[in-house]
């Protein structure tokens, strides 16, 4: 829970720049990146409701189909937590393409739950690109949410326990 | 408690992640499989953004400006030296000043454009400016800065002296969210101006639209203009929607597969109309 509440303001900010001065520009999926440090690092039911929490807020604020992003974030808090127990993500490389890999499913996820929704969406190419973007910042995403919560994190001094 | 409920609450508790997050998915896919046709759901939470993000959004346009200011004035300064500074502040200021000036009468235009435009249709609207940008891979939404409190209400229409840009989808207070008219929900009827044949603008995602259920017998052309029909009851009748750029004979031989350009090009939309109220069905 505190580790959604550490990145829940980032998560607004974030969505609230995407949506104005940042608009058109090329940016990663900060709250994918999020969900998939909060999964592969210690994965918890309070977790999963995070996940879902930042894909319905996603969608609330984008104007999107609302559970559209939620349901793709939940499921890739699962899928990404049940591989940690045989992936380590521990180097820049193997976060960055799993970010990849995660970005591609969900635009390959929000792509079906539109058309079984009924709605003509043309599937779109352009997502591998976008999360290549992702991939490639998140490594750097990922150390600015390590120091966020090494921040949050009470320190513990050897010295005083004897 | 017998060995075979141990087992079972075993197993809950080992895979209750897993569990959790499957009944969190179900219902997730319940909420997007429904919103098409309940847009009220997440009224609460959405009020609540709109109130948040509209003054975020409209603070960080106007923290864009400053910083652009304080660039130019400033920052580009460092380092002159104390000679030639004067002059080159001087300039500065004059290039800054022109620069707005620039800006204003390009503003002064635009506003002019749609103020004529406003005064030359039949019904009224409210002119509102656009405060955010919402282009998802399938999603493609507005921002603009009146609401409820301005007359606006849901499915009304937002045009552009160009053409159609969408209808309200979630209305608050001072703000108002547009669903775009190439967003893959929106579907508009359409008629092909020159020759007066029906059908269905819808978006897809992308910049385009697509001209749905038009014959292969239909006369259409590349360079068509395509304008509403008026019978949905949210945009009245003939307004321009597009032009038509492609035409391919669909898979099943019947219908063509039309694309159609939008005559408003979102990205350079800063201030739209809303119609105050739902016109009467086309006669």
């Amino acid at each position: 829970m505190k580790d959604f509440l550490l990145f829940l303001p980032l998560t607004i900010a974030y969505l609230a720049l995407k949506s104005t001065v940042l608009s058109g520009f090329p940016l990663p999926d900060v709250t994918l990146i999020i969900v998939f440090y909060m999964a592969h690092r210690k994965a918890a039911v309070d977790g999963a409701l995070a996940a879902f929490a930042l894909g319905y807020l996603d969608d609330a604020m984008s104007g999107g189909v609302l559970g559209a992003s939620s349901f793709s974030l939940v499921i890739i808090f699962a899928a990404v937590h049940l591989l940690s127990k045989v992936v380590q993500f521990t180097t820049p490389a193997i976060r960055g393409g799993g970010v990849f890999a995660a970005s591609v499913l969900k635009g390959a996820l929000a792509y079906y739950i539109l058309r079984a929704a009924g709605l003509d969406a043309l599937f779109q190419p352009g997502m591998v690109l976008e999360a290549a973007v992702s991939g490639l910042l998140a490594p750097a995403v990922f150390a600015l949410l390590q120091k966020t919560a090494d921040l949050a994190t009470p320190r513990k001094f050897k010295d005083n326990e004897n | 408690m017998r060995g075979s409920e141990r087992n079972f609450y075993s197993f809950l508790k080992r895979h209750q992640l897993v569990l959790i997050s499957a009944v969190l998915a179900v219902f997730s896919l319940h909420l997007a499989l429904t919103d098409r046709k309940e847009y009220e759901r997440g009224y609460l939470l959405k009020e609540a953004l709109s109130y948040a993000l509209t003054p975020v959004q409209e603070t960080l346009l106007g923290a864009e400006a400053i910083a652009e200011g304080v660039w130019s004035d400033y920052v580009l300064l460092v380092g002159v030296n104390r000679e030639n500074s004067e002059l080159k502040n001087a300039v500065s200021v004059l290039e800054e000043e022109n620069n707005r000036l620039r800006e204003e009468i390009m503003r002064d235009a635009r506003l002019r454009a749609v103020l004529g435009y406003r005064d030359a249709l039949p019904f009224s609207t409210t002119g509102a400016a656009v405060t955010g940008f919402n282009v998802e891979r399938w999603t493609r939404t507005i921002v603009v800065n009146k609401g409820l409190s301005d007359g606006i209400g849901k499915d009304h229409a937002v045009i552009a002296p160009q053409g159609i840009v969408g209808r309200t989808l979630d209305v608050h207070d001072g703000s108002s969210r547009v669903l775009l008219m190439t967003d893959a929900r929106s579907n508009i009827d359409v008629i092909v101006q020159r020759t007066r044949v029906k059908g269905v603008a819808e978006g897809n995602g992308t910049d385009a639209l697509v001209l749905k259920y038009v014959r292969v017998i239909d006369d259409v052309q590349v360079g068509d203009k395509v304008v509403t029909s008026g019978i949905s009851g949210i945009f009245p009748k003939g307004l321009v929607v597009g032009e038509v750029t492609k035409i391919e004979k669909a898979r099943d031989n019947f219908f063509n597969h039309i694309e159609v350009r939008p005559a408003v090009d979102i990205k350079r939309l800063e201030e739209v109309l809303v119609l105050s109220e739902r016109p009467r069905m086309a006669e």
